[in-house]
């Protein structure tokens, strides 16, 4: 037996031991086992309340924001072109 | 522009006021006994698409108009309920997924109310897209995607009726418990004044918009007649 064989002989080893170790790490996350005193998941009802209710009321006030500023542009874009036709006769 | 007018300004102060009260009548309410606290985002999340179908009709009542008798006016309403329906849209959308999270344990599902709730939604982008971007000649196309989405909203208030999924049914409005009931109408009321705000602001500014281009097409008469 070579150098090199003996060299193959132990990486094929080292890999089926290292793909054993993979497969049976698989089969056993696929395994429900129950657990005792555990705290149970509860996901927050009061900060989810308050999330809803924060993105309705920023929506809205983002959107008169936006129009206020609108309205004030036009406005002053009113004014300022009657004052020039009023000057021009 | 003209001023908005005295019974403007009260109907702001009396939504201010509103925006202080109801928060605390809802929190006063009683916890749903299956879905627990969770269930008070239902006080704002069904005023909320009550207002994405009110906008989406007075959308098509004013694209009607546009298309049917050419009225500029009704176009103009069309275009501020047309962005109303995307705001409440927003507001719906974000709220029924925060909800559902917590009592359902999803995010999201493809149940009828949902799925027909989300393409309203869409084609209300739609409409203000195609007026954003497609030029004088697509507010035509526009005023008729309008009608087509009218026409879904009665469809996506049966759909938990007609095809039961995961959403709760129209009945539970009309079968409120008693103690429920106060808050519910107050955060309706609340919503509704407001959205009857914001449209009369809106419509304001695309009338002040009209008046500015109908100036400067006189200006640009004038400086044609001095030339």
């Amino acid at each position: 037996m070579t150098k090199t064989s003996i060299r193959q002989w132990i990486r094929g080893a080292v890999l089926t031991a290292v793909a054993l170790a993979a497969w049976s790490g698989t089969a056993l996350a696929q395994e429900f086992e129950k657990i005792e005193n555990i705290p149970k998941q509860e996901i927050p009802a009061g900060r989810f309340v308050s999330i809803a209710y924060g993105i309705i009321w920023v929506a809205v006030l983002t959107y008169v924001v936006i129009v206020a500023g609108g309205v004030k542009r036009v406005s002053q874009q009113i004014a300022d072109l009657k004052r020039r036709l009023g000057s021009k006769g | 522009m003209r001023s908005l007018g005295t019974g403007f300004w009260i109907a702001v102060v009396v939504a201010a006021v509103g925006f202080l009260v109801v928060p605390y009548q809802i929190l006063d309410t009683p916890n749903e006994q299956k879905m627990g606290f969770i269930q008070k985002i239902f006080y704002f999340h069904v005023p909320c698409a009550g207002m994405l179908f009110l906008s989406t009709f007075v959308c098509a009542g004013g694209s009607i108009a546009y298309l049917f008798k050419g009225s500029e006016r009704g176009d103009r309403l069309a275009h501020a309920a047309g962005e109303l329906s995307v705001l409440f849209g927003v507001c719906v959308l974000t709220s029924g997924p925060l909800w559902g999270r917590k009592a359902w344990g999803t995010w999201w599902q493809w149940d009828a109310r949902l799925t027909s709730s989300l393409l309203l939604f869409l084609m209300m982008v739609g409409y203000l897209l195609a007026r954003r971007y497609g030029g004088p000649a697509a507010r035509k196309l526009a005023a008729a995607l309008a009608l087509f989405a009218a026409i879904n909203v009665p469809l996506v208030y049966k759909s938990v009726d007609i095809w039961e999924g995961i959403h709760p049914k129209t009945t539970v409005v009309m079968t409120l418990d008693k103690s429920m009931r106060l808050a519910f109408a107050s955060a309706f009321v609340l919503i509704t004044l407001l959205w009857a705000l914001l449209l009369t602001v809106r419509v304001r500014l695309e009338n002040a918009r009209a008046e500015l281009a109908e100036l400067r097409l006189d200006a640009e008469d004038l400086v044609e007649a001095q030339r």
